[in-house]
């Protein structure tokens, strides 16, 4: 009795939250309103006795939604994500593909014959899944793991505030685009013209 | 039987925050003056935090313009909340646990990978540059606390083999996690500092920002909201009790009291960086972090690891 009336509130917010996500006015709400859909969804998967998966689903998510409202602030240049803004863009496109998809998943949920094989007693849901991800599919995750890390150091090398043409806090330094005539040629060009030659690739 | 067990479990989970909170801001107070080189006296500051809070609320509330008004109201809140949850997965003797789940440590974790949402939007609804800064200062420093304080945490699971908390407290009869992971307590404790924004990692609220993220923030919200970063220490130091000092374990006295004892033991100290160490400059802070700090939980997690492969033999 419990365990429904829980499913049913949590589910009711995971969808409730989850439209509010296109009603905010905000990057910064959008992304907390997507946070509260998915916390919602982490606390049914602990009702699902998927209680490792459940709770990192939303450790990890606490995370990831407020690098992701960062980086919409950042590429929206709508300083600090106050401003009013719309979530929704191209409306009927969006609405024939927010219908079919709705109809596919639901018409899924309806007709597909789900397997009815109970867990057996007495099993480790979190046990099984470390044996599963450090075991027999050890080397998937791992090379998955790799290529993360790798695309992780990639990404701070290109945002470092040390960069090639100096700290970015500094103002980077454009390298010089004309070419530099040989000092010959301008000690001979001063003595032609008395007047004070600025030579190009010399900061003043 | 077992309704009533969890009834008494959630009742001291109260109890254990309201006690613990006054005795943070109690012992803060003192060790303030005793640096200060004025007069400690320990009876008048007593009630020092009740006339706080009543001389707070009963300032005229400020307010910025336009504010995302629900979410300032409601990110302290969070935190407090968030701290709670924390504390709640923190058994304070054996069977005594609100939070009774297989996976106590995650639980732990993803409670306080949340406080940073709590921090960014009560630096982010004022509507005020200061506070902004000061919300997207702790996101950019908050995988420098959280990266350490999971790894030890995970560490501190292993010789237990289970991420349930009290299988890890019972596997330190013998030896203490302290002793036998040297490094995990230390970095434990400089990662909680950093989660509870407190003493020389108050970064998001350093006076560089006059007050930063809760600069705006008046009035019960106020109250609220430095209660509940001091109930993050008291968890962190509750939970710091539990998996590194052998949570209940102890001689002649009941296991409620050796706790509550080692968690006395583990939140003074925390308390009084404040008035002992400089706020570290932010960039400094998650240099160090990043050069030093992680290293170091990761040799951590590797003696723990090579420990529990001696002891599987």
């Amino acid at each position: 009795m419990i365990l429904n009336v829980t499913f049913w509130a949590f589910s009711a917010l995971a969808v409730f939250s989850g439209w509010r996500v296109f009603r905010a006015d905000s990057m910064v709400r959008a992304a907390y309103w997507l946070l509260l859909s998915f916390a919602a969804v982490g606390i049914i998967l602990v009702l699902l006795k998927a209680e490792f998966l459940g709770l990192i689903l939303i450790l990890m998510m606490g995370g990831e939604m407020t690098i992701m409202a960062v980086f919409m602030v950042a590429f929206m240049m709508n300083p600090a994500g106050l401003n009013p803004m719309t979530m929704v863009h191209r409306n009927s496109v969006a609405i024939v593909a927010g219908v079919v998809s709705f109809l596919a998943i639901a018409a899924l949920g309806l007709f597909a014959r789900f397997p009815v094989a109970r867990a057996p007693a007495g099993v480790d849901p979190t046990r099984k899944l470390g044996v599963e991800l450090l075991g027999n599919s050890m080397l998937v995750f791992q090379t998955a793991g790799v290529t993360l890390l790798a695309a992780m150091i990639a990404a701070i090398a290109i945002s470092s505030a040390r960069g090639r043409y100096g700290d970015a806090d500094q103002g980077s330094v454009e390298p010089d685009q004309m070419v530099t005539a040989p000092a010959g040629d301008v000690a001979a060009a001063a003595a032609h013209d008395p007047a004070p030659v600025i030579s190009p690739g010399v900061h003043q | 039987m077992n309704a009533l067990r969890v009834v008494i479990a959630v009742v001291s989970v109260g109890a254990v925050s309201v006690a613990g909170i006054y005795l943070a801001a109690w012992v803060d107070l003192l060790v303030g003056r005793a640096v200060a080189g004025l007069e400690v006296r320990p009876l008048d500051a007593l009630s020092a935090p009740l006339r706080w809070g009543a001389a707070t609320a009963l300032k005229t509330r400020t307010t910025t313009e336009r504010p995302d008004a629900e979410t300032w109201a409601l990110a302290p809140a969070l935190l407090a909340a968030l701290a709670a949850v924390g504390l709640a997965a923190v058994p304070l003797a054996p069977g005594l646990l609100a939070a009774d789940v297989a996976n106590g440590i995650v639980l732990f974790g993803a409670a306080m990978a949340l406080v940073v949402v709590a921090v960014f939007l009560q630096g982010w609804s004022p509507n005020s540059p200061l506070p902004m800064i000061g919300g997207y200062r702790f996101i950019a420093e908050g995988l420098s606390y959280e990266i350490p304080l999971a790894v030890v945490l995970i560490a501190a699971a292993l010789p237990a083999r289970s991420l349930a908390i009290a299988p890890i407290v019972t596997s330190q009869e013998h030896l203490w996690n302290i002793v036998r992971q040297p490094l995990g307590l230390p970095l434990y404790l400089m990662a909680g500092l950093g989660l509870a924004f407190w003493g020389p990692l108050a970064l998001p609220e350093g006076q560089d920002l006059a007050g930063g993220s809760s600069l705006e923030t008046s009035g019960v919200s106020r109250i609220l909201w430095r209660t509940a970063q001091l109930l993050v220490l008291v968890a962190v130091a509750a939970m710091g009790a539990a998996v590194f000092l052998g949570g209940w374990l102890g001689p002649l006295f009941p296991g409620a009291a050796w706790m509550i004892v080692k968690t006395i033991i583990l939140l003074v100290p925390l308390i009084a960086t404040r008035h002992f160490v400089a706020r570290v400059p932010t960039e400094r802070y998650v240099v160090v972090s990043w050069a030093i700090l992680i290293p170091l939980s990761l040799l951590d997690v590797f003696i723990a690891g090579i420990q529990a492969l001696v002891a599987a033999r």
